[in-house]
């Protein structure tokens, strides 16, 4: 059940974010993009968070208890990382663009199409 | 296995330089020298390493001695090596053309350490043993290329900067959700270890799928036909330095991730793969000769035109023979010299207007204002890159030719060389207009001094000599190379050797 509440909550995501990337409003554009990478952040955690009922703490597995999968955990981290790290500078950008252009509408940021 | 440190020389020396050169952030002059020395550091452990792969194979580092499938692992096998030594080669040239440049971004403390973070990333791609840390290592070269470009002296550098992180993010996730979707199906990320399990002829219902994802991805950083749109600007608007880097080793990550997709990981889905890979090259290179052709603008030309060079490559690949993909890799390999030693060429003939434009109504008919030597060295590396004999692109363009004689598919080979001609043309032009006519009514002011010449020639020079006189090692090298990564066996066995932690 918890799988399948999963697999919906990710393809909702994925399709805000990705409507949300589409706009022609940068922030909202931005805020598409870390939506999208919460989405796939937690198609990480559904492809190994849910094999075990216990943490995967060294006690658990030596008494042989089913534990989940740590390095789904420890990949999401540096996920995270990285995301931030891009999300924070396409907000930048942005500031920057918007008092440069005076706009942030996509379509009147267009000095270089010839 | 043995732990082989030049693997971590070669990755970590440049990130030593970009913190130590944070450090000395008040001083360009320090900085620049520090990049330089950091530079020539990791070419000679990147050479060492490629001399020690060619004698003794493949080479293997687990970090923090975490042995596989549990820890970080960097590899370098024949083809990891020989383009880490391209790209830490060409790092040299860019950060060597800083020294004499007066472009005003390059004075920013950033400058510097960005430059060595790209090289971290360019190389750590190459020498990564599995996927997600290549994730990692090519977001951080993505980052570093994008600031570089947003602080470009180039008035647009920010739109362009803007536009093209917004699509390679898009590109990243793509990528990430490849390897989710890998390590949902595998259950590892260990490139030997997925590798190991597809050739057991196991096909589980992601692999596909992953797959078509990751080519995407990789499509993607290396600017092919449907993801092609960010590069020209993108290209065009980056600092002198940066946008040589950019056009020539930066999207070779793209062309290493594809080679590694079609002989490593998916050895059975490419032959389905490999006909596509010929078509968008094909593709590639009319469009962007023609892009090339009737462009306004010398350094946007030569973004068009490695689009159409990417093209080349990926023809080869597409070929996929033995001699097809011989003819690929020295074609990128002989790419990256001459592209990155003509967009610095470009740059300093631009670098000689006030307002540092490129644009062919401003810069016809500088030339004469400018030392000689960058005429001739702009003709030199434009038949060079037309492949004119005896120059070293005739010997790339002749080996893929060989390896399209021996796939025996003529109707691309026909359109390929076709093609190829253009590129003659648009060089030709280009040099004629910047130094053979006589300057336009209403072209940009000029100056009497620009950026100095030193770099771009010494990087036509090393690559006359290599692609040229040296020929013969090189293709033998390349040989060697094919050999061993159209034998995906050798890689599993030295990386992941059978049994070991099951």
């Amino acid at each position: 059940m918890i799988e399948f509440t999963f697999a919906l909550a990710i393809g909702a995501l994925f399709g805000i974010g990705v409507f949300q990337l589409l706009r022609r409003d940068l922030i909202k554009a931005a805020i598409g993009f870390a939506i999208l990478f919460s989405a796939i952040n937690l198609f990480f955690v559904a492809a190994g968070a849910f094999e075990g009922d216990f943490a995967p703490y060294v006690s658990n597995v030596e008494a042989q208890r089913q534990t989940s999968d740590p390095l789904v955990q420890a990949l999401i981290l540096t996920a995270i990382v990285v995301s931030f790290g891009s999300f924070s500078l396409v907000l930048g950008f942005v500031n920057i663009i918007s008092r440069r252009y005076d706009t942030i509408d996509s379509n009147e940021i267009n000095k270089l199409k010839h | 296995m043995a732990n082989n440190p030049l693997l971590v020389g070669a990755l970590v020396t440049p990130l030593i330089g970009a913190v130590v050169a944070l450090i000395f952030a008040k001083s360009n002059r320090l900085q620049r020298s520090l990049a330089v020395l950091t530079g020539l550091v990791a070419w000679v452990f990147s050479i060492a390493l490629l001399a020690q792969v060619h004698d003794s194979g493949i080479q293997t580092y687990a970090l923090g001695n975490w042995s596989p499938p549990y820890g970080i692992l960097l590899v370098a096998d024949s083809l990891g090596a020989l383009f880490a030594f391209m790209v830490t080669t060409i790092m040299i040239g860019g950060l060597l053309y800083t020294f004499h440049s007066h472009d005003k971004c390059m004075t920013y403390p950033a400058f510097v350490p960005l430059f060595l973070l790209m090289e971290v990333g360019l190389v750590g791609a190459m020498f990564t043993g599995d996927l997600f840390t290549l994730f990692v290592f090519m977001e951080l070269m993505v980052l570093a290329s994008v600031s570089l470009t947003a602080i470009s002296d180039d008035q647009y550098g920010l739109e362009a900067a803007l536009k093209y992180i917004l699509i390679s993010s898009m590109g990243t996730l793509f990528l990430l959700l490849g390897i989710a979707a890998m390590y949902a199906t595998f259950g590892t990320l260990n490139m030997a270890q997925i590798a190991q399990i597809l050739l057991t002829g196991d096909r589980p219902f992601l692999a596909p799928a992953s797959a078509l994802m990751l080519l995407c991805a990789f499509l993607l950083k290396s600017a092919v036909f449907p993801f092609h749109f960010w590069q020209p600007d993108f290209h065009t608007t980056a600092p002198t330095p940066i946008s040589a880097m950019l056009s020539s080793i930066v999207v070779k990550v793209g062309v290493y991730g594809i080679l590694r997709l079609v002989t490593l990981l998916f050895v059975e889905d490419a032959p389905v793969l490999e006909p596509w890979l010929s078509v968008l090259g094909i593709i590639g290179i009319i469009f962007g000769s023609l892009g090339a052709l009737r462009t306004y603008n010398a350094k946007r030309m030569l973004a068009y035109s490695t689009f159409a060079q990417i093209g080349f490559i990926l023809v080869g690949i597409g070929w996929g023979g033995t001699l097809a993909l011989i003819g690929a890799i020295v074609y990128a390999f002989n790419h990256a010299f001459i592209k990155s030693s003509l967009l610095m060429l470009i740059g300093i003939v631009a670098s000689y207007t006030k307002i540092k434009t490129a644009n062919f109504a401003d810069i016809s008919g500088i030339g004469r204002r400018l030392p000689s030597a960058v005429g001739w060295l702009v003709l030199l590396g434009g038949l060079s890159l037309a492949g004119v004999p005896p120059f070293n692109g005739f010997i790339s363009k002749l080996a893929l030719i060989q390896g399209g004689v021996e796939s025996g598919d003529w109707g691309n080979l026909i359109m390929m060389v076709g093609a190829g001609i253009l590129t003659l043309m648009y060089m030709i032009r280009a040099w004629q207009r910047i130094f053979q006519q006589n300057p336009l009514p209403g072209a940009a002011e000029t100056k009497s001094e620009g950026d100095s010449y030193f770099a771009p020639m010494l990087m036509i020079f090393v690559c006359l000599l290599l692609g040229t006189i040296l020929a013969e090692p090189l293709i033998q090298l390349v040989s060697a190379t094919v050999e061993q990564i159209q034998d995906p066996n050798l890689y599993i066995e030295a990386v992941y050797p059978r049994g070991l932690g099951q």
